[in-house]
């Protein structure tokens, strides 16, 4: 710190008028005051874990925490996780759970924001009731729906049986063919509010005017909306799609809780599955080389988010 | 245009049909929503009101013959050990929960109100390695994290849990506090700093007051995440005496599987401080992510 303002000194004060990258940082030192704490909590918790995660999945590590007796393998991990079968089946996973749960979460968000946009008696009460899932904890919420899925006394089961459409209730998340799609639905229950609230905010975004404008000239509702409202929403619906898609991504408390990846891996993702590597199978080598894995692919989805979000930035810069 | 004249009555009555039409869709989907949203969570109250015997039936019974309040009572009796050690974990929680918020928005204020109005070098970088952390699932962190707060002492401390929970409120609470400064005109800074305030002097009393709705719309993100947060604490945790509701909840029921009643009466206690909180200051939550995020 103190080389890099002594030399930022010196370079002024024998080139005045010169304007070099430390000279301004030297100049913007208060500020920087104001975003140390922020950088320094992010440095400490973000940096440093990603760096030993970077290391521990080129070294082979014995199971506890002894992590000093690990040695180097190279890519060994690497070539584990892409050899083996689970890889890919948690993979696919991943992929049916992120896609379904995003791409309905937020047609259903989407949907109730429209129907929410225009004014009626008890319009807050319902919006409220309907954010209230996004709100609980998620422990909370796989405790609920375990219960009403359950393969003896759920309430699911009783009123497919009570209707006469299967003789005894239907084990949802004990079985391999109904377990990932049963969990997405409450997924999606958790998630959709979010992308209700994210898209009225953008609905009240469009210009009243512009709605008018078609409305006079005999556009249809649907035409109105797909040629005016849609297209007012672009960026809000990119940027909610992709954190959407993030979180779906990366979550984690939902299969854990509900069937801990079960059974025999129908519903372990991505995530569920790294924990269980490192925690229930002791293998951090393992499972730091996967952790790799995810960051590469976050990388990816976090250029469109970074650049989605910069897009919001210039198009407002210009307005 | 002619045509649609010489039609007008025709026309107008199609037109209001079908906006009719689309009107009743909507509703019908809006009744939809709710009884996904609602159903489970009526089912979980009425279940959390049955006695343990009531719940283990098929068909079920959709409202129960005696209904009790006796899950609730020993969950809230102080003199019961299953109530201490609810008790105990809501306190806990109440605790992470808060000191995380106060620091978060100590934290994020000043660095949201930098990346807004100030222009230093790495101003866009450092914005978007904060917004980045969102990208980061807590799994991948775990164990460097669990490594890290040995060194520092602080496993099976709630210090582990503040410390890292500040980081994931950090990124959307810099954002959204940062939309909100966007908004607030310069030129009210520059009249303070005229009559003689110094820049911090008018960010206290100019800027601070006016981004109190996002200032409150962080806590209430911070605080929510805090409160549902249950993967570090589960792993960084293991002392009875320090667990906060969401692991302690499973610690508890995991030994005895069959009182539903009791698990839905304390799903219900833990999701009420954060709804009521929720509901009572939504419209600044709403209003901060349509200033922060929503731009158009």
């Amino acid at each position: 710190m103190t080389i890099v303002t002594g030399k930022a000194e010196a370079r002024r004060r024998l080139q005045p008028g010169r304007s070099g990258v430390l000279r301004k940082i030297w100049e913007h030192r208060a500020d920087y005051a104001y975003v140390l704490p922020a950088i320094a909590v992010m440095l400490i918790v973000i940096a440093y874990p990603i760096y030993y995660t970077i290391e521990l999945s080129f070294f082979k590590t014995p199971p506890g925490l002894q992590l000093r007796d690990k040695t180097f393998i190279g890519f060994d991990n690497y070539t584990t996780i892409l050899a083996s079968h689970v890889f890919w089946k948690v993979t696919w996973n991943t992929l049916i759970w992120t896609l379904g749960s995003t791409l309905i979460s937020f047609v259903l968000g989407f949907a109730a924001a429209l129907a929410l946009h225009r004014d009626f008696i008890g319009r807050g009460v319902l919006r409220a009731i309907l954010i209230i899932p996004w709100v609980i904890s998620a422990v909370a919420a796989s405790y609920i729906w375990r219960w009403i899925y359950h393969s003896d006394f759920g309430i699911i089961g009783a009123v497919l049986v009570g209707l006469g459409l299967a003789d005894r209730p239907p084990n949802f998340i004990d079985s391999v063919s109904t377990v990932l799609p049963s969990l997405i639905v409450v997924n999606i229950w958790r998630e959709f509010p979010f992308a209700m609230i994210m898209m009225m905010a953008g609905l009240q975004t469009v210009p009243e005017q512009l709605l008018s404008a078609a409305k006079v000239d005999g556009a249809s509702a649907w035409q109105r909306f797909w040629h005016v409202t849609f297209p007012h929403l672009r960026n809000v619906s990119t940027v909610t799609i992709l954190l959407l898609a993030v979180a779906n991504f990366n979550s984690f408390i939902i299969p854990w809780i509900m069937t801990g990846g079960g059974p025999s891996n129908a519903s372990h993702i991505w995530i569920t599955h790294i924990y269980e590597l490192a925690f229930g199978r002791q293998l951090w080598g393992v499972a730091s080389a996967y952790s790799v894995l995810l960051f590469l692919i976050l990388m990816t989805l976090g250029y469109f988010y970074v650049r989605a979000l910069s897009g919001n930035e210039r198009k407002e810069g210009s307005a | 245009m002619s045509t649609i004249a010489e039609t007008a009555p025709r026309g107008q009555t199609r037109r209001r049909m079908r906006v009719d039409g689309w009107r009743w869709a909507g509703r019908i989907f809006l009744v939809f929503m709710l009884l996904y949203t609602a159903l489970p969570m009526i089912w979980m109250l009425i279940t959390s009101i049955k006695s343990g015997f009531a719940a283990m039936q098929f068909p079920p019974q959709w409202w129960p013959d005696q209904p009790t309040l006796a899950s609730y009572q020993k969950l809230l009796d102080p003199q019961n050990s299953v109530g201490q050690d609810f008790l105990r974990f809501f306190w806990n929680s109440l605790f992470v929960s808060t000191v995380t918020t106060i620091l978060s928005v100590i934290v994020a204020v000043p660095a949201a109100y930098a990346f807004s109005r100030f222009s230093f070098p790495g101003r866009n970088f450092l914005f978007f390695a904060v917004l980045l952390r969102n990208m980061f699932p807590a799994v991948i962190f775990l164990v460097p994290l669990f490594i890290l707060m040995r060194v520092l002492g602080l496993v099976n401390t709630h210090g582990s849990l503040i410390l890292t929970y500040l980081t994931f409120g950090l990124p959307l609470a810099i954002w959204l506090l940062k939309g909100f400064y966007d908004n607030i005109p310069v030129q009210l800074e520059q009249a303070a700093r005229i009559d003689g305030a110094t820049r911090f002097q008018a960010f206290i009393m100019i800027v601070m007051p006016l981004s109190t709705p996002g200032i409150i719309a962080t806590a209430i993100y911070s605080f929510i995440g805090a409160w549902n947060e249950y993967i570090y604490a589960y792993t960084f945790l293991s002392k009875n005496d320090q667990l906060t509701l969401p692991v302690g909840i499973q610690r508890f029921f995991s030994e005895n599987t069959t009182d539903f009643p009791g698990l839905m009466a304390a799903s219900f206690m833990m999701s009420v401080p954060v709804v009521v909180l929720f509901l009572v200051l939504q419209r600044y939550f709403v209003r901060a992510l349509t200033e922060g995020a929503v731009k158009h």
